[in-house]
């Protein structure tokens, strides 16, 4: 399986350091490009276009973190920064404008009401996806039963 | 006094019998006549089939000579809405509505409307029993 | 323009698909999660499940910035209060309200509802359109200064045929405006134009003196 142009959404969670460290892997392999999005979700308390200060901060050092991953693999990679009222849409039209070949993306291991849960993000993005999707699964033992999102 | 109650579920049926019984001139709509099984056996007021939210059953209910309405249907809305009517259209002295969502009673309330939560009254006095 | 609409049935699904289609930014809010469901399939992120009746729901999808709320669900009492809590709570500049029931229409604007729209008038106003013999048809409705355009026809054997316009007791709110004659081009009232049989007349008036004017022109 080869995939030549692959698409990262970063959600901050951990799982995000694995994902892209294995797109990277798989890039190299394929001289394959590779995209990280950073997706804000918006509040509807604010137009889309409002700019947090603190949500673009976080992002953009988020990224740069992500860039600089990448790099130690030595894999240069493209990072963009979208706001969203939904995640998984976002993520969509962003497979399907950039044309990739592959989402690959982190999954934290979460718990709602007691029950494991994908939460809303990724059920949307398997569903709707216009190519192949690769899930990472972080595993990590249940620490928190609040962790819901 | 005058009073016409809507709903007749439990509260109002039960409202309806103290009344009646204080010698209260009692006019009970609902919009089902099996609701009306729950008024006491010697009830002396009128029962009768309507919507409160229409202004011709409202006439029938005698809204026009009545000295109170209380709203105790289920739906809060519907509550608000007759509420609104026996105020603004037909000046009713005295309106009084449930309304068991807490932040709409809150909202109507400073609208002018007297209204009641079950659910704040009733968690309220559960807390407080719980605590003694 | 931020709309927010509520209820998210077939009135509310195309309604939104339509308004989007003109640029607006559109939120949805419907109880039911099958129909939210479809409508974020069908249109995007713009739609959020809940009771757009409740203030908390109303909060979280930002109304306080809303430019107009519609509340479109089926039970006439259910978009009074979505209307009425938009507006006192967070202060929507215009609410508009879908009424089943046409008699709500005069206790919506009492309780300070811009705008009720009455499917049921509407339809009744095209009947009237539709049928030649209907004395006096509604043509538009101007809400907020409480006026209407109406048309009376002139049917032969009314007692007004072969009379002027200065003859006529009009009610003072009505202004007989266009004269509509057959084979002839439209044209403007005088004092001395006489009505004849067949004469197509519209008029401004109010919702009141609607049946007066009806009377005036038409004879008893």
């Amino acid at each position: 399986m080869e995939f030549h142009r692959i698409l990262v959404p970063v959600i901050g969670a951990e799982a995000d350091e694995e994902a892209i460290k294995l797109a990277c892997r798989l890039a190299k392999q394929d001289k394959s490009e590779v995209y990280a999005v950073y997706i804000i979700t918006m509040v509807r308390e604010l137009p889309l276009d409002a700019e947090v200060e603190s949500e673009i901060r976080k992002a953009e050092d988020m990224l740069n973190h992500i860039e600089n991953l990448a790099e130690e693999q030595g894999c240069r990679i493209e990072t963009d920064l979208l706001q969203a009222r939904d995640a998984g849409p976002a993520i969509i039209d962003e497979a399907i404008e950039r044309e990739v070949d592959l989402i690959l993306m982190g999954a934290a291991y979460k718990r709602r009401f007691g029950e494991f849960s994908l939460g809303e993000v990724l059920p949307h993005v398997l569903k709707n996806a216009p190519c192949c999707v690769i899930l990472y699964h972080q595993y990590a033992e249940f620490t928190s039963t609040k962790d819901d999102q | 006094m005058k009073v016409v109650i809507m709903g007749c579920g439990r509260t109002g049926a039960q409202l309806a019998g103290l009344l009646d019984a204080d010698q209260h001139q009692v006019t009970i709509l609902d919009t089902d006549t099996y609701s009306f099984r729950r008024l006491p056996p010697d009830f002396g007021g009128t029962a009768l089939l309507g919507n409160g939210l229409d202004e011709e059953s409202l006439r029938k209910a005698g809204i026009e000579e009545a000295d109170a309405f209380v709203a105790l249907t289920q739906g809060d809305n519907r509550n608000v809405m007759a509420a609104q009517i026996a105020k603004h259209i037909f000046d009713v002295p005295k309106v009084i509505c449930r309304i068991y969502d807490p932040i709409r009673r809150e909202l109507y309330n400073t609208l002018g409307i007297e209204t009641f939560s079950p659910t704040t009254i009733f968690s309220q006095m559960l807390k407080e029993r719980l605590e003694t | 323009m931020y709309i927010i609409i509520v209820g998210g049935g077939e009135v509310g699904y195309y309604l939104s698909k339509a308004l989007l289609n003109e640029g607006h930014e559109i939120l949805v809010v419907e109880k039911d999660a099958t129909r939210s469901g479809f409508i974020i399939d069908e249109l995007g992120s713009v739609c959020v499940r809940g009771d757009g009746c409740e203030a908390a729901t109303l909060a979280q999808i930002g109304t306080g910035r809303a430019d107009m709320l519609i509340a479109v669900t089926d039970d006439d009492e259910d978009n009074l209060v979505a209307c009425q809590v938009a507006k006192h709570k967070f202060n929507v500049p215009r609410t508009i309200a879908r009424i089943t029931n046409p008699k709500n229409e005069a206790i919506f604007k009492k309780l300070g509802i811009d705008v009720t729209i009455s499917s049921t008038n509407i339809i009744l106003e095209y009947i009237e359109e539709e049928v030649p013999t209907h004395p006096l048809t509604h043509l538009l409705t101007i809400r907020d200064k409480g006026l209407e355009i109406v048309e009376v026809k002139i049917p032969a054997d009314s007692t007004t045929v072969g009379k002027a316009v200065k003859e006529l007791s009009l009610p003072p709110e009505s202004i007989l405006s266009l004269l509509i004659r057959k084979d002839q081009k439209p044209h403007l009232f005088t004092a001395n134009t006489v009505l004849q049989a067949e004469d197509q007349i519209i008029a401004v008036t109010t919702p009141e003196s609607e049946e007066a004017l009806r009377a005036a022109l038409r004879g008893t």
